[in-house]
């Protein structure tokens, strides 16, 4: 007699068993919106991350001091970035490594270790900011910063130690989502449209060191370092190969473009808001940028999505800092394990957490220690984006895939470019400390 | 499923490894390290320089657990030459001298089952297979033995990183702190676009880990070192070792790998664990994957994949045994030899009426108590099968399971027909995901 036996012949009965019902799937809200952010690839949230507390408020910063006049800048920025993460792209999915790993395989160990002090000095100015943001949000609510500051750099450490910042992530996120009310703001504070669009396009430069240290902000907030490293290693993290390259390239570019958007909304926003041209001083000045949508909340709207972005990323930053360094150090195996095993890692975070934390407690103008932290992170970003475009110009590395000639070009004009400003500021910075310029 | 890695022993193993290699002074100092031998002079018998140390060739492909010497790649003016071992007189830790008072000077050209050790070996990564960790080499040493100079360990400590950043006088020092014997190292070829060969020699102690190891290893390695070692391994430790692997990691591994090695290993992998990880992959990644396997394991991953992963019917493995009352012990204990590679997943076998309707579940102790000419009619009888439904949440069924104090349970469908079977394992799994080891949140 025939009778089942096998778990095939089971499943194949099953197959054909028109008794099987096909039930829906149950799925949990916030796993449908999980999907959805998974939907959204590494190139769109590699790009937005730069619209952190820092971008903020170095946008919201250009936009009150300049009104429309970086709209420009905003432009060029944006090919660079584009150029730039379309090659920290193809580095991820065609070599499958992170930029930490690449570096140290293809240079030698000591120009290793100066690419990778360079990017823990800018992640460690990253970390700063985001404290400064943390502390920012709750002073709008009426919070000093000696105590929020020290709060939120034990809670962010126990939260990543104790394995329960999943949840908490997910928290900020959604508080972070407050931002997206920046480009309605822009539309309905009835921005100068000509102005703004003639900005847009007109190739102008003003001629101040106010400006070029705004222009280098802006560079180091849009093309972080940070952001380099977290698409290489998260496309390849993702199984990104060189046959599925083609739509993420997409990802890639049009996430870049997307953030770019979002940031010039900012500055529109902020300078239609703002209408006396000075330095940012305050985040509540920076807030009434909201003040169309939200009304008299303006505040409230902008301290929450300001306390979002930032806890997510003071925890976010000294991690993936701290995963890097141990990857290319060759400490892969120690990383989440245990705790005896993940010395290294976890002192990393911890010393980063804490000197992000101590530098934002110094006595200060807030808004502007985020900007400033971004000058230092557009010092930074043109000897790194020097790695990157060696490696991507590499035929060894990336076969086919290397730079041809024509980009080549366009992404070395990029870096140079963004080199002679970084040396400009840091001339006249020195120069300043001397009584010259 | 459960393993504390590294774990005490491994660390005491490699404790007592390092101790054993820091013995005597005179082992520091017949060391040559490769790190501070690269850039030092090369010189005639006579004392005179040619040239610079670039890069040190090695032969793989012998079986020997420490690969010889096969020539020196010089720098002389802006030219790279290659000199072959056999006019190397002596490596020393500042310096190489040559045999010959002259010599022609080649060319470098890569060869078959050679590879150069700073550009392909030194800051790459390595499989330590005694400790089943993945390293990255920051030195390498060779040493003089016999006749020959061979490549004896990788250093993989700290300080040696150190030495190479500090100045020069300092980097041909020897600082053997955690070395690991070459002969218990697994090492990648070269990559193809850098002109070399790969390596393919199989090496046997890689099919001495256990599956679990194996996943780490995978899950620590970079693509293409990782690729490597999932073709060295034997197809059934390959899929054994991915069952073992983070849901993440797996389902990044299965996104990069080719279709067709990509459905021969879930192929050979339990269904219940296949199905969830095709579940993460994407909906034109999955239905390729499924349409590459062969119909009756595609059928078997399509059956579970119809459920959400945190019901009973995404839970439960397909793999029965089914049986009828009139079948005697006997019959039944030949069908379960023919499912040996199954037995993880079987507890008991399933007896079933002429219908298909569940009846009982016998544990394998009760047919293996029971005389041979028994037929199972004579066994059926309480304790009955705790059963559920294919929808039902894990947690319930881990409920149940509580209850009745029973190692697994029975998933029928509307008609009581069984479907699957859930075992305590994989409701573990399920209940406590995410607290399984202490880990970091990962997020890059």
């Amino acid at each position: 007699m025939a009778s089942p036996t096998t778990p095939e012949q089971v499943a194949a009965s099953e197959g054909e068993s028109p008794s099987f019902p096909v039930r829906p799937r149950r799925r949990r809200w916030w796993r449908r919106a999980l999907l959805a952010v998974a939907f959204a690839g590494p190139g769109l949230v590699a790009a937005n991350a730069g619209n952190d507390a820092g971008g903020i408020a170095t946008y919201a910063s250009a936009g009150a001091q300049f009104g429309y006049r970086t709209l420009f800048l905003m432009v060029l920025i944006t090919v660079a970035l584009v150029v730039v993460q379309e090659m920290c792209a193809r580095l991820g999915a065609y070599t499958g490594e992170g930029l930490g790993a690449l570096i140290r395989e293809q240079f030698s160990l000591r120009v290793t270790a100066f690419a990778l002090l360079a990017f823990l000095v800018a992640n460690v100015g990253l970390v700063v900011s985001e404290f400064a943001g943390i502390a920012a949000a709750l002073e709008l609510v009426g919070v000093s910063r000696y105590i929020s500051i020290p709060v939120a750099a034990v809670v962010i450490w126990v939260l990543v130690v104790y394995g329960s910042y999943r949840y908490a992530e997910r928290v900020f996120l959604i508080l972070s989502l407050a931002f997206l009310a920046y480009p309605i703001a822009a539309v309905l504070a009835r921005p100068n449209l000509t102005e703004a669009g003639s900005q847009l396009i007109w190739a102008h430069f003003v001629g101040s060191k106010a400006f070029l240290l705004l222009a280098v902000a802006l560079i180091g907030t849009t093309i972080t370092p940070y952001m380099q490293f977290y698409i290489a290693a998260a496309i390849a993290d993702k199984g990104i190969g060189p046959d599925d390259y083609g739509k993420e390239r997409v990802d890639a570019v049009g996430g870049a473009i997307f953030a770019d958007l979002i940031s010039i909304f900012i500055i529109v926003a902020t300078a239609a808001a703002i209408k006396t041209r000075a330095p940012l001083a305050t985040a509540a000045q920076a807030a009434q940028a909201l003040r169309p949508v939200a009304g008299r909340f303006a505040s409230q709207l902008f301290a929450l999505g300001l306390l979002g972005a930032s806890s997510l990323a003071a925890a976010v930053v000294p991690l993936s800092t701290a995963y890097a360094l141990s990857e290319a150090v060759g400490a892969e195996r120690s990383v989440g394990k245990s705790f005896r095993e993940a010395r290294l890692f976890l002192g990393l975070f911890t010393g980063q957490v804490v000197i992000g934390a101590s530098v934002a407690l110094i006595p200060g103008n807030l808004i502007q220690l985020l900007v400033q932290a971004q000058v230092l992170n557009g010092l930074i970003t043109p000897i790194l984006l020097s790695y990157v475009l060696v490696l991507a110009n590499r035929r060894s590395l990336l076969g086919k895939a290397a730079n041809g000639l024509i980009f080549r070009v366009i992404a070395t004009a990029c870096v140079v470019v963004i080199a002679i400003m970084a040396v400009a500021v840091l001339g006249l910075t020195v120069g300043g400390w001397f009584g010259i310029g | 499923m459960v393993f504390q890695s590294p774990s005490a022993a491994l660390r005491h193993r490699y404790e007592r490894r390092s101790r054993r290699l820091e013995v005597a002074r005179e082992i520091r100092e017949s060391l040559v390290s490769l790190a501070g031998l690269l850039g030092r002079p090369v010189r005639h018998a006579g004392g005179e320089v040619i040239g610079k140390v670039v890069d040190i060739i090695v032969r793989w492909d012998t079986d020997e657990p420490y690969p010889p010497l096969s020539g020196v790649v010089v720098k002389v003016g802006a030219r790279r030459a290659y000199v072959p071992a056999s006019a190397v007189a002596s490596v020393h830790q500042r310096e190489v001298i040559l045999a010959t008072a002259r010599m022609s000077l080649l060319d470098f050209v890569a060869r078959e089952g050679e590879t150069a050790l700073a550009s392909g070996v030194l800051d790459h990564q390595l499989v330590d297979i005694d400790g089943a960790r993945v390293v990255r080499a920051a030195d390498l040493y060779l040493a003089t033995v016999g006749a020959e100079v061979r490549l004896v360990g990788v250093d993989v400590g700290f300080g040696s990183l150190l030495r190479r950043l500090g100045p020069a006088r300092f980097r041909t020092r020897p600082t053997p702190e955690a070395v690991i014997d070459w002969a218990s190292v697994h090492s990648f070829g070269p990559d193809e676009s850098e002109g070399g060969a790969r390596l393919a020699r199989h090496r046997g102690e890689l099919n001495t880990l256990r599956p679990a190891e194996l996943a780490d290893l995978l899950e620590d390695l970079g693509r293409r070192e990782r690729h490597e070692l999932l073709d060295l391994v034997e197809p059934d430790t390959a899929a054994d070792a991915l069952e073992e692997m983070d849901p993440k990691e797996l389902h990044q591994l299965l996104a990069e790998t080719e279709i067709g090695k990509a459905a021969r290993l879930v192929a050979r992998m339990e269904p219940d664990e296949a199905a969830d990880a095709l579940r993460d992959l994407s909906e034109e990644d999955r239905s390729a994957l499924l349409a590459a396997l062969p119909q009756k394991d595609a059928a078997a991953l399509r059956s579970v994949l119809e459920f959400p992963a945190d019901s009973a019917g995404g839970a439960m493995t397909t793999v029965l045994v089914l049986a009828h009352p009139e079948d005697t012990v006997a019959e039944v204990r030949n069908r379960l030899a023919g499912q040996a590679e199954h037995l993880v997943d079987l507890d008991a076998i399933i007896v079933v009426d002429g219908e298909g309707h569940l009846v009982d579940d016998i544990s394998l102790v009760e047919l293996l108590l029971a005389e041979p000419d028994t037929p199972l009619a004579e066994l059926i009888g309480p304790p009955w099968p705790v059963t559920v439904t294919t929808e039902a949440d894990v947690r319930e069924v881990a409920d149940r399971m509580i209850d009745a104090r029973r190692l697994s349970v029975v998933v029928l469908d509307d008609e009581d027909r069984p479907l699957g079977r859930i075992l305590a394992d994989d409701v573990l799994d399920a209940v406590i995901s995410g607290h399984r080891r202490w880990q970091f949140p990962r997020t890059r």
